[in-house]
């Protein structure tokens, strides 16, 4: 367990040492925070509420979600790149387990993250539009903890789709078109209250709902408690199974790694 | 200039080869490039099946707003992809070499490399979103719109080259401008999107006076399709968008010239 902590630590003080980076990544969040909260200011036009959601609850959804995204932001890249540089081969020989490691790194980033991303994101967005306070209390002990499922979510899709560096060698695409997937459907950049009935059809069938829109409906206490325990379940049983997934494409992918030099 | 011609159309091979060596593998870049720059496209679409208007304008006519943004992108990184990289050709010495051949040095530096993928990403996805909506936003094609059409488009790729030759210039002094081009340049290209009349007075004055893109497609969409939000602003800005694209590139051509005297190779 100490050498995962020593991970984990590693990358949080390693990340402290890219300060202006870290001020870039801030001030983009924040922008793309107010270009949505304009956007729907024009679209709210003065009204108090659109399908019974109000302005407020739509700038909670984004904050939420945006501010979620900052901290979770899992590495897609951590297994390809050290499939392409020939590191995986030291990697394996370790004697800690490789996923256990890969899941510490970012636990890791995302306390970083909390502090110095989260935080002053959350901040401005308060002191600037306003963002509305958790329903009661106990839903917003259920929002943390459906907030850890929804991290556990996004952190198995992009575990899994990572898992496939061991067949294709260039997966930037393959990730590119799937953080596309995770943009749209999570609900960080449309509140999926608005999407088309249709829609909310298929988006039951995807995990994506799960990342951050069942916190943030937690959150504005949207849900009574038999529903939380419904999406809850749900995130819960989205991880276990992309999980499987991923791990079979671990297991399969580690008899088949060709290292190329290293 | 035969001469000229010959050796830009030798480049122009050799780089598409080179980044078509890959089939497989450049159909799914592309493709990538092309879904990611779609994604607020995407979600625009699905808030305005549930909105109907964004300050007056409908999909098709968000649809051609966004359809000039790319549409420059892609056919200015044909030819500017030399400058985008120009901070890692100075860093890693490579520079020299050009300083070394018979030819011009911009002429090298634009011929020498483009980025397809993104040409054909972000020109691809302009295309589709011009030829969606050209036809449903009650724009006459007669032969002066399409004068203009053709004008505004260039000023447009203008700008944006100017934006990465000024940048490319400040390399000679600062070594790393990427993260100034990140804050630059594509944090505001964000909003660009969009009408800049949602947004507040800062954002529309960074957008008309400090990193113009709203002559980019904002006020050139303003004068083919005439929407009410245009009273906020002067009418000649509907115009402009080639004489500043000129002007800007101009005086981002003399900055570059002036810091070549500049040039210290950081190779051995």
């Amino acid at each position: 367990m100490t050498a995962y902590t020593a991970y984990a630590k590693k990358v949080f003080l390693g990340r402290s040492a890219y300060r202006f980076d870290h001020l870039m990544s801030i001030l983009s969040t924040v922008l793309q925070f107010f270009i949505f909260y304009e956007i729907y200011r024009a679209l709210y036009g003065g009204e108090d509420k659109v399908d019974g959601i109000t302005m407020s609850m739509v700038t909670t959804n984004f904050v939420l979600s945006l501010g979620l995204g900052t901290i979770f932001s899992p590495d897609d890249y951590f297994l390809p790149n050290k499939i392409w540089d020939g590191s995986i081969s030291t990697e394996l020989l370790r004697p800690i387990s490789f996923k256990g490691r890969m899941i510490a790194e970012n636990v890791g980033n995302s306390a970083f993250n909390i502090i110095f991303k989260f935080i002053p994101v959350l901040i401005i967005a308060v002191l600037t539009t306003g963002v509305q306070a958790p329903a009661d209390a106990p839903h917003f002990l259920l929002f943390l903890i459906s907030a850890v499922l929804g991290y556990g979510v996004l952190w198995t899709i992009s575990f899994a789709v990572q898992m496939t560096a061991f067949w294709l060698v260039n997966i930037w695409s393959l990730i590119t078109i799937k953080n596309v997937f995770v943009n749209v459907l999570s609900g960080s950049m449309i509140p999926l209250w608005f999407m088309p009935e249709w829609m909310q059809g298929v988006l039951d069938l995807t995990p994506f709902a799960s990342i951050y829109f069942t916190p943030v409906q937690i959150y504005l206490g949207q849900l009574s408690y038999g529903g939380i325990a419904v999406k809850c379940a749900i995130q819960i049983v989205w991880t276990v199974l992309i999980y499987l997934i991923g791990d079979l494409l671990w297991r399969k992918g580690q008899r088949k790694l060709v290292v190329q030099g290293g | 200039m035969k001469d000229t011609l010959h050796l830009m159309a030798v480049y122009t091979k050799t780089t598409a080869k080179a980044w078509f060596q890959y089939r497989v593998d450049a159909v799914l870049r592309s493709l990538a490039v092309f879904l990611r720059e779609a994604t607020g496209i995407i979600v625009i679409w699905f808030t305005l099946l549930k909105f109907d208007t964004l300050n007056g304008w409908d999909i098709y006519e968000m649809l051609f707003l966004f359809s000039l943004l790319f549409l420059t992108y892609g056919i200015m990184i044909i030819f500017f992809t030399g400058l985008r990289d120009f901070g890692k050709t100075v860093r890693d010495g490579s520079f020299d070499r050009f300083i070394l051949r018979p030819r011009g040095l911009l002429f090298q530096i634009i011929f020498v490399n483009s980025d397809w993928f993104a040409a054909i990403g972000h020109g691809g996805l302009g295309l589709v979103l011009f030829l969606l909506s050209a036809g449903k936003v009650g724009i006459q094609w007669n032969f002066f719109n399409a004068i203009y059409y053709i004008l505004t488009v260039a000023g447009g790729v203008l700008i944006q080259g100017a934006v990465f030759l000024l940048l490319a210039a400040l390399n000679i002094y600062l070594l790393q401008t990427e993260s100034l081009r990140e804050m630059l340049y594509w944090n505001m290209r964000k909003f660009a999107g969009y009408p800049i009349s949602i947004f507040n007075r800062f954002i529309q004055v960074i957008m008309i006076y400090v990193m113009p893109f709203a002559f980019v497609n904002y006020f050139p969409a303003q004068f083919l399709l005439r929407k009410s939000d245009m009273a906020e602003y002067p009418e000649i800005f509907m115009y402009l968008t080639p004489v500043i694209g000129v002007l800007m590139y101009l005086a981002a051509y003399l900055f570059w010239r002036f810091s070549m005297r500049f040039y210290k190779s950081s190779g051995n």
